[in-house]
């Protein structure tokens, strides 16, 4: 009897577990922060994809659907950068606030303008975003809209804590504004920088901070790189002055490694998100790293 | 001369349609079209039998000859050779604020057939979702899966052997519901007609001497509960299901010597267990085993000379299957399959039919696959299920087959789940 009491009351918090916080979902880890940085502690948030991970193929796992039953919104990226795990995900959370023309969704590509809008859209050409380059959050000026739309989403859903809300958007916004003081004072010297990269993944940093992309080690998005692909970018490098090799910390190091060493290239192990490296812990370490790494000679 | 000139300007007129309508039209509906894909499975077949041999052997207790012939449908691989496999046609999109409706089309060389159509919900409240239509049932874990996301060419032996090729696809409806928990849970219930030949059926029959009146109800009822459990980089999902049906099944009794049929009940349970490692973020182990159980209790008729006779009929048969794939680089993956069927039992009238037990097959395969779009896939199998049956003594043939496959698809073809 004493046993069965425990049972019941274990039963009634599992289910009320959730049922009076505001639940937010986020797909990556970056989001997360920011809306941290703005609900405070009137919100819980929860980000699914691990950020050590390949960003296009996070592994759906069942638990995500536990998550997303129980969410009053959800954040995504979009541009598609989720298309190959979220949205069958969405079908099966059973849960209607987070369908994507429900109000309790939010996709955040479409604050921004994106970059690399193909011209062309074919398989052929390897994993191609026909909506532009999802990787926009790199570009930190990005994060303004970014956090300006989860702030007016936040108060869209949750009127009632409007000024906390603003409160904390305007905090975070200042502290930004400082910190791009700092990062643009230290990304002069990179300016005209030519860099090679793995997976056009910093192409809006590299944008940003006027470095210039020479070329990729996959021969096409999401294609790992060939022998004879390696052999082009040798070529690129005897042309072309080459400051840095950027890797990511997912995807095989090997041909940045090879390259590297033979051309005395600096290759970089770059976060590209919140929590990829340990020094990324929040959004604005994340960009402190990346600055860090490329400006620490 | 006339359907030439036609033929040659046909995609001028298809432009020029393109051209006026889509773009000019105001009642245009292009922004609307579905999501559609196509999907294309070809082989190249071998193994150490003659093709009649092969076509000629049996699985004791669970298949007559043919198990292997698939008719219009051809979900398997038969003859030596290449095979055009199948082509597998997907349409899907949101209908309105309410459902959305998916079809999955089965194109062989010889036909066109709805293998899948159905709707779900999207606005149900409390976490439940209503699925109706023809669809494969959520029982167990591979049956849901379509066949081009199998780890191996062919499905589990005990998935056929219960199921049949086309696994347990059905007419009804589901409803499933997520529970408000912190971890996955997930029960879903189901309603279906019933009649899947491998092991239920609704068909009546009406002898001289017998009549079993055909069912007109919904005849087959499913209940699943799915779990799933994180631990670090692992990801355990447990799901146990159960079916229970009626199997009114004729095999021509009306009038030929020899024939039978099969009136009875029949349950089939069955336990999955996945898990999955992330090694790190390009390997990963995956481990799936699921063990299926199923009781046949009834009455089964047979023609003789004389006339019918009846027995009591009692089965009791499994099988399990387990497999391991590693993915070791970012294109590549390796696989070994162990499976078997076994307590092989057969009652008629309490007497059990002498016949053998275990039942074995052996699969490895190693894929590479280009992009998520293309797969080439190896596969080596050693089957030791197969008996001829000759004379009333069954022997076993010893089977190497060996499968080459390619499987591409292109469009656009939602996401898997895990």
């Amino acid at each position: 009897m004493k046993y069965l009491n425990w049972i019941f009351i274990y039963i009634i918090l599992l289910f009320n577990a959730n049922s009076k916080e505001i639940n937010i979902i986020t797909t990556y880890q970056y989001m997360a922060n920011i809306v941290e940085n703005i609900g405070g502690d009137r919100v819980k948030v929860t980000a699914l994809a691990n950020s050590k991970w390949n960003p296009h193929t996070i592994v759906p796992k069942p638990s995500f659907i536990a998550k997303m039953r129980t969410a009053d919104l959800l954040i995504i990226n979009g541009a598609q950068l989720e298309i190959g795990w979220l949205p069958q995900l969405i079908r099966q959370a059973n849960n209607p606030k987070i369908q994507f023309e429900s109000v309790g969704f939010l996709d955040l590509s479409k604050f921004v303008s994106l970059i690399e809008i193909p011209k062309e859209v074919s398989r052929a050409l390897g994993d191609v975003h026909p909506e532009g380059n999802p990787h926009y959050y790199l570009d930190y000026m990005n994060i303004f809209p970014i956090a300006e739309a989860i702030k007016n989403k936040l108060i869209e859903l949750y009127p009632e804590n409007q000024e906390y809300f603003l409160d904390n958007f305007n905090r975070f916004k200042n502290k930004l504004n400082e910190k791009i003081k700092i990062w643009e004072t230290n990304l002069i010297k990179l300016k005209g920088t030519k860099v090679i990269e793995y997976h056009k993944i910093f192409d809006y940093f590299i944008k940003r901070c006027e470095m210039s992309l020479a070329g990729t080690l996959e021969p096409l998005p999401g294609i790992p790189p060939s022998s004879r692909h390696i052999k082009e970018v040798e070529k690129l490098i005897n042309q072309e002055n080459i400051k840095f090799i950027l890797q990511d910390v997912y995807n095989p190091d090997d041909a940045a490694k090879y390259l590297s060493k033979k051309y005395n290239i600096k290759l970089l192990i770059l976060p590209h998100d919140v929590g990829a490296t340990n020094d990324a812990y929040d959004i604005f370490s994340l960009f402190d790293s990346i600055i860090d790494r490329l400006t620490n000679d | 001369m006339k359907n030439y000139i036609f033929l040659k300007s046909f995609p001028f007129i298809l432009l020029f349609i393109n051209l006026a309508f889509a773009q000019n039209n105001p009642f245009s509906q292009s922004k609307f079209v579905p999501d559609i894909s196509l999907i294309i499975d070809a082989s190249y077949f071998h193994h150490n039998l003659k093709n009649h041999e092969y076509e000629e052997l049996i699985i004791p207790g669970i298949s007559h000859k043919h198990f292997n012939e698939d008719e219009s449908h051809n979900h398997a691989t038969v003859q030596k050779g290449f095979n055009f496999n199948y082509g597998e046609l997907y349409i899907s999109s949101i209908v309105d604020p309410f459902f959305d409706l998916t079809g999955v089309f089965h194109l062989s060389r010889s036909g066109f057939e709805i293998e899948e159509g159905y709707f779900i919900t999207r606005k149900l409240p409390l976490g439940f979702q209503l699925k109706g239509g023809k669809f494969y049932s959520g029982f167990g874990k591979i049956n849901e899966q379509h066949q081009h996301i199998w780890d191996f060419v062919d499905q589990p032996l005990v998935y056929k052997s219960f199921f049949g090729p086309e696994g347990l696809n059905e007419v009804g409806l589901q409803l499933n519901w997520i529970a408000p928990t912190n971890f996955f849970l997930n029960f879903g219930f189901e309603i279906l007609e019933g009649e899947n030949e491998s092991s239920f059926g609704k068909t009546g029959f009406n002898t001289e001497t017998i009549t079993v009146e055909p069912i007109e109800l919904p005849n087959l009822y499913i209940g699943y509960l799915k779990s799933s459990l994180d631990i670090d980089n692992f990801t355990g999902l447990l799901q146990l299901s159960g079916a229970s049906g009626k199997s009114r099944l004729n095999h021509g009794i009306e009038s030929t010597i020899d024939a039978d049929a099969i009136s009875a009940n029949t349950k089939i349970f069955g336990i999955s267990l996945t898990g999955k490692y992330l090694v790190d973020p390009i390997r990963s182990l995956t481990l799936q085993t699921e063990y299926l159980y199923r009781i046949t209790q009834g009455n089964k008729y047979t023609r003789d000379s004389t006339g019918i006779q009846l027995y009591d009929l009692k089965k009791y048969q499994s099988g399990i299957y387990a497999q391991i794939i590693y993915k070791f680089a970012q294109r590549w993956r390796f696989g070994i399959r162990y499976e078997f069927l076994n307590n092989n039992s057969i009652k008629l009238d309490g007497i059990e039919k002498e016949q053998p037990s275990f039942l074995p097959r052996y699969s490895t395969m190693i894929d590479f696959n280009p992009t998520e779009f293309s797969r080439i896939r190896l596969q080596y199998s050693y089957d030791r299920s197969r008996y001829s049956f000759e004379e009333d003594i069954f022997a076993v043939k010893d089977i190497h087959q060996i499968m080459l496959q390619i499987n591409l698809s292109i469009g656009a073809h939602g996401a898997h789940p895990f």
